[in-house]
């Protein structure tokens, strides 16, 4: 089936940066009237990078004031409305899952500030997620190209607590969970600069997988990679360097928070809770609505979409629902 | 202060706000948390003959900022999950369970099972299509010779009391609710959802996965209203069997409680109001509620049910 209507069918044969700009701007006017993008969005790829073995950046330009409100941990509703292979037998059958924010670019490209057309004009503000092929919706993802429609709605969920000045932020991340972890190692910097500490540690399955490496190291005071097969950085996983890192740092000031599989973050907020850091996890879920109707998503008695993702280490400990690998 | 009890066949409840079916009332979980809340009764997901997976998504969004727009396609654990839950839990509200089923003798048995299971009342979801050759362009809902067939085998596999969740989607809703009643349901649930639609421009198709959605929020609370006046007039006039009206539609305040109870209701159910205020809205439109009637000078459900109706009643 050709659908005239679609940049998936008509890729090169359009102008692009047009294109993004009227899409930028209907989602501007739904934001501004709804503080916050309730019905999905679609928005042109403008660019999609490959970041490691089956992990990109898809860069979406968003309006500069929905980037600005976005907060670390929340997450966006992304659905490709083409995604044509999906379930039930049916073409054009289409799915739409949760995804955080990995990073925020701005674009200046071909902006030229000593002309009267571009005075005052700061750029296009450009939304990257990072997504890891880890399934059929995810795989989709990745194989997208520059042009084809990405719809968004949200920012939706809770965010991690407010780094203050004089604080240590402890970061440890595994696999893709390393999106949120970048983004909050991202506003601490920028907001307090060098009056925040930053310790990071990620961990990876191996060194093919391993991405946003060059990203963290910018922004933290010191940063370890771990590998499951010890192909790059320390051979294991992340609660290793964790443990020798926790006992070098004084407890009063200093917050952990992580994101990734629960049987990985089970542990690393255990190790938080016995040294008495404040811990919180961005959690994922299997999260069909996103607006507290499905009621699918809990983690004991709290709604993953709306009472998380982001959450207190210490309840999630309590939690028998808590530590186990989730579809 | 206002008295909000209520009693209706199979339910006692302390204040007339169910849990609307479809909305989070899936799992033990779900159920136990908005039990938690200031809800009067729990009616539970649709529960079917075998579990079912929810459709791919967008299952359910906010079109604008009072419409929204869902097809879920029914997501439940299916009968033998969901009694064995029953067996396990017990639940501090009183719980309305919503059955469905592809033809009538696969509903009778499994509200047999869940009647055995301790179930104290039954809703009836009758918005799913018929499995029978040629009835699957119409839900049965829209049939009254089918709603009266799936009404009359339940109420012969059970002796708790039968409600019928009608859709909004026809000609003249007081036919099935009639049909409903006549074939021995003790009260009808109304409205389902309105049929609906939405095309994003830019991506040029509908923007609900399984394309066709139904529509409830805000937007729809004055067709629930025309749809619940139309079957209670029907009732005093003495056309269909006067029973109890559990009304639902776009129901996010306690003056918008009054205007169904007004209408006719007995008891109300909100369901798209969670997304707005989560169950946190169950105490904020008790406590609205019951400050209009405290200034209206209404002590009871009673003193007002109905009495928009009065004004109503030429009307054909």
């Amino acid at each position: 089936m050709t659908l005239a209507t679609s940049p998936q069918t008509r890729k090169g044969d359009f102008d692009l940066q047009k294109l993004a700009n009227i899409c930028c701007e209907r989602m501007a006017t739904e934001f501004t009237k709804s503080g916050k993008i309730l019905a999905p969005i679609p928005l042109p790829i403008m660019e999609i990078i490959h970041e490691a073995e089956s992990v990109v950046t898809i860069w979406l330009q968003v309006p500069a004031e929905l980037a600005a409100a976005y907060k670390p941990g929340q997450f966006f509703m992304c659905w490709n409305p083409y995604d044509a292979e999906g379930g039930m037998g049916r073409t054009n059958f289409n799915s739409e899952k949760p995804y955080s924010v990995g990073d925020i670019k701005i674009d200046r490209t071909g902006i030229d500030e000593t002309t009267a057309a571009d005075e005052g004009n700061v750029g296009n503000t450009l939304m990257g997620f990072t997504i890891k092929d880890l399934g059929r919706q995810s795989g989709e993802l990745t194989r997208m190209s520059k042009g084809d429609w990405l719809a968004l709605r949200g920012p939706f969920g809770t965010t991690f607590p407010t780094p203050t000045s004089g604080s240590t932020l402890v970061l440890v991340s595994g696999g893709i969970g390393s999106t949120p972890m970048h983004m909050m190692a991202r506003e601490a910097r920028n907001k307090l600069g060098n009056r925040v500490k930053i310790h990071a540690i990620m961990g990876f399955r191996n060194s093919s997988e391993a991405h946003y490496v060059p990203r963290m190291e910018g922004l933290c005071d010191s940063l370890t990679i771990t590998t499951d097969d010890g192909t790059q950085g320390i051979h294991g996983y992340p609660t290793q360097p964790l443990e020798e890192l926790l006992q070098g740092l004084d407890s009063d000031n200093c917050t952990l928070l992580t994101c990734g599989p629960e049987p990985m973050m089970k542990p690393v907020l255990e190790m938080a809770v016995t040294a008495g850091i404040d811990c919180y996890a961005a959690m994922e879920r299997y999260l069909p609505c996103a607006i507290a109707v499905c009621g699918l998503c809990m983690v004991g008695n709290r709604l993953t979409c709306r009472q998380g993702p982001v959450m207190e280490g210490d309840w999630l400990l309590q939690q028998s629902d808590f530590g186990q690998h989730h579809g | 202060m206002a008295e909000l009890g209520v009693e209706v066949p199979g339910l006692a409840l302390a204040n007339p706000l169910l849990l609307a079916s479809g909305v989070q009332g899936g799992t033990a979980a779900a159920l136990h948390r908005v039990a938690a809340s200031r809800c009067g009764g729990l009616v539970s997901k649709s529960i079917g003959p075998v579990a079912r997976e929810i459709y791919p998504g967008p299952v359910c969004v906010e079109a604008t900022d009072s419409v929204v727009l869902n097809a879920m396609g029914l997501p439940n654990p299916g009968v033998e999950s969901f009694t064995e839950m029953m067996n396990e839990n017990n639940f501090s509200k009183p719980m309305l369970v919503s059955i469905f089923g592809p033809d009538s003798q696969s509903v009778a048995d499994i509200a047999k099972k869940m009647e055995a299971a301790g179930a104290t009342a039954l809703e009836l979801n009758l918005s799913c299509p018929h499995s029978k050759p040629g009835s699957r362009a119409l839900i049965i809902g829209q049939q009254p010779e089918l709603i009266k067939e799936y009404i009359s085998a339940v109420k012969q596999a059970v002796g708790i009391p039968v409600y019928a969740k009608l859709t909004p989607n026809t000609a003249q809703v007081s036919l099935e609710a009639g049909a409903a009643l006549e074939a021995g349901a003790d009260g009808v649930s109304l409205i389902n959802t309105v049929s609906a639609l939405e095309v994003d421009p830019y991506a040029g198709r509908p923007i609900i996965g399984n394309l066709l959605c139904g529509m409830s929020g805000p937007a729809i609370r004055p067709i629930a209203q025309r749809k619940v006046a139309e079957v209670a007039l029907a009732m005093r006039r003495g056309e269909i069997p006067t029973a109890p009206i559990l009304a639902m539609g776009g129901i996010t305040t306690g003056l918008d409680v009054a205007r169904f109870i007004m209408l006719g209701a007995s008891a109300v159910q909100i369901g798209s109001a969670l997304i707005y205020g989560d169950v946190d809205i169950f105490e904020e439109i008790e406590n609205e509620l019951t400050e209009f009637m405290d200034v209206q000078g209404y002590p009871n459900l009673e003193s007002m049910r109905g009495i928009a109706l009065d004004s109503m009643e030429g009307l054909n």
